[in-house]
């Protein structure tokens, strides 16, 4: 058996993964050698393996664009290969670089000094692109833990901090809990059928009649399990008491990759499992997921009311977003897909904006500390530009018209109304009414409050003007001109049906 | 019915083996050997420590990073066995798998050893 010819094609569109797993390989080696090095003095490695992350990032990317084939299912069948897998891809290594770029200096202030740092973070982004292109259970279940197992060890990467080590150990036990139950349903589903694999599944249930010998009604409870781990993951609203102290615990930069990064991914492989595969059992998943879509809707909105912190705050406001995607998700149509993905890449570009706004609040005063609402207080008169930038981010999350979030916003209750769920959208609708007064109250802190004395401003750093400027300019750019990304989301969402 | 006894009857005879093994052997040593008890044979055994104390004592950690250790290279052993006796069945790709699998480990080694965990003091 030659089986240099057997797996060609599959290491052709494997090649990004192999360079980043291999450079991980590498940069270990390289780590533990210079940095335990009594001859070059114990350096301190932060700068040069940030960079270093970002280039092998870069380089995974190039390699990622370079794709040979447009459509394979490689490895025994065990990954895809497609356009949405190669979009989600892109958008993951491109978050990812910006994520890398803009914490550069939040790791400085926090302290966090171990190169293993990067080596986590690019363990985790190797995870999430085995998840994005994952084509069976299994493969599924394996990306899903090595992404996580490296997010629990980023939220406690500050070991001297309490705060921290409780947030890693929360986020330990509850991912653990829920890729328990997926293990669980993924178990159901294999006993009633015999399969692991997503092909094998939806020919299976194509078309059910009587002479199949399985029970419908234990594959509907299996499905239950994946759906609440998956809920679980995305931190949707009676699953989400862990993403506020996980959020508020870590250290920003970890926060910010949890933040962004794993949703989309988490988004498009549930989405293929459960509307390429699972469409037979649409009733009962669309029912659970529009029930959980308005819980967190409604949470995210009036729990955020009250938040002092900024950390938590923006984590009550992602999981009213994460219910607005929900939302999309019952749709149960290719335009409500659609408008999924529209709403998420709209959502992690704002999110970028924002986090940028807060990891430049910095002062002499609040450096080691959680920010607050009074770190945003009359930021108009120290940093005009970035007051600028911060009000235009938050009007985009809360859907203001001449911003991008606007029409994300819109897409999705058009799409929800399209598919008769009135109810839905009408509570949607008033409690993105109700998120919009914290998002306009964090702007009235930033204009019109004024704090007396709040200690010395650090200039805001390089990469995060970059990141703010560029967000910003896109926030206006999406509104005036959405077909482009409406077309690539459109692409992304055929794949699906 | 027929398949069920078929595929299930090897595992309920090594549940039979398994139970009368372990009572024989359980049996032999209580029925032929010596008993001479004292309080620290009785005792509880727990490497090192006392055995009733207050269990929020701190305790070193060096103890995890040992266990999590062993663990990691107790399971690479576990998975070297299989592949050593179907070696000449899973021809050069097998070998080859299985020696890229060993060079990771390796590296994860080197890390473990440079940044001292295999250290007591």
């Amino acid at each position: 058996m030659d089986f240099s010819l057997l797996f060609q094609n599959n290491f052709k569109m494997f090649l990004p993964e192999f360079f980043l797993a291999t450079s991980i390989l590498v940069i270990t080696l390289h780590g533990s050698l210079v940095a335990t090095s009594k001859v070059l003095g114990f350096p301190l490695l932060l700068k040069s393996f940030n960079r270093m992350s970002i280039l092998i990032l870069g380089f995974t990317l190039i390699l990622a664009n370079n794709n040979s084939a447009s459509f394979l299912i490689v490895y025994s069948s065990s990954f895809i290969f497609d356009l949405l897998t190669l979009n989600v891809k892109q958008f993951v290594l491109f978050s990812a670089i910006l994520c890398l770029f803009i914490s550069e200096q939040s790791l400085k202030f926090g302290q966090i000094n171990q190169f293993e740092y990067f080596i986590l973070i690019l363990c985790s982004i190797l995870g999430l692109l085995f998840l994005t292109s994952s084509f069976d259970l299994l493969s599924l279940y394996l990306a899903i833990e090595m992404q996580s197992l490296c997010f629990y060890v980023l939220a406690a990467a500050k070991k001297d901090s309490s705060f921290s080590t409780e947030a890693g150990l929360k986020y330990f036990i509850i991912g653990s809990f829920s890729s328990g139950l997926l293990l669980l349903g993924i178990s159901f589903l294999y006993g009633c059928t015999g399969t692991t694999h997503f092909d094998n599944f939806s020919l299976l249930f194509y078309e059910i009649n009587s002479s199949y010998s399985f029970s419908t009604s234990l594959i509907e409870k299996a499905l239950l399990c994946i759906i609440i781990a998956f809920f679980f993951k995305i931190a949707a609203a009676p699953f989400h008491m862990w993403s506020p102290d996980v959020y508020e615990g870590s250290p920003i930069s970890s926060t910010i990759f949890f933040a962004i990064l794993p949703k989309i991914v988490l988004f498009s492989t549930f989405l293929r499992l459960f509307q390429s595969c699972f469409s037979y059992f649409n009733e009962i998943l669309l029912l659970f997921s529009t029930c959980t879509a308005l819980c967190s809707v409604v949470i995210g909105s009036f729990v955020a009311l009250k938040q002092k912190k900024l950390k938590r705050l923006l984590a009550y406001s992602s999981i009213s977003h994460v219910g607005y995607l929900l939302l999309a998700f019952s749709c149960n149509s290719l335009e409500g897909t659609q408008s999924l993905f529209f709403y998420l890449i709209i959502y992690m570009l704002t999110s970028f904006s924002i986090w940028s706004v807060i990891l430049s609040l910095n002062t002499s005063r609040n450096l080691d500390k959680s920010k607050t609402l009074v770190d945003l207080a009359s930021l108009s008169l120290v940093n005009p530009l970035l007051a600028f930038t911060a009000l235009i981010a938050f009007f985009s999350l809360a859907g203001v018209p001449p911003l991008a979030g606007f029409f994300a916003k819109l897409e999705i209750f058009v799409n929800c109304l399209g598919s008769s769920l009135f109810f839905a959208s009408l509570t949607a609708i008033l409690s993105s009414v109700i998120s919009s007064f914290y998002y306009i109250r964090l702007i009235k802190t930033i204009y019109f409050e004024k704090v007396v004395d709040n200690g010395f401003k650090f200039s805001v750093s390089r990469s995060c003007s970059l990141i703010l400027c560029s967000s910003m300019f896109f926030l206006f750019f999406i509104f005036f001109n959405p077909s482009l990304l409406f077309l690539q989301t459109h692409k992304m969402a055929l794949c699906l049906f | 019915m027929y398949f069920l006894i078929e595929e299930y009857l090897p595992i309920f005879y090594i549940f039979i083996v398994s139970i009368s093994l372990a009572l024989i052997i359980l049996g032999a040593s209580f029925f032929l050997g010596n008993h001479k008890p004292d309080s620290q044979k009785v005792s509880a055994y727990e490497c090192g420590f006392n055995p009733y104390e207050d269990s929020r004592n701190k305790f070193e950690i060096r103890f995890y990073i040992l266990a999590i250790l062993f663990i990691i290279f107790d399971l690479e052993a576990i998975f070297i066995f299989p592949w050593s006796i179907v070696l000449g069945q899973i021809t050069s790709f097998g070998f080859w798998t299985m020696l890229d699998f060993l060079f990771e480990l390796l590296v994860g080694f080197i890390y473990i050893w440079k940044i001292g965990a295999l250290e007591w003091q």
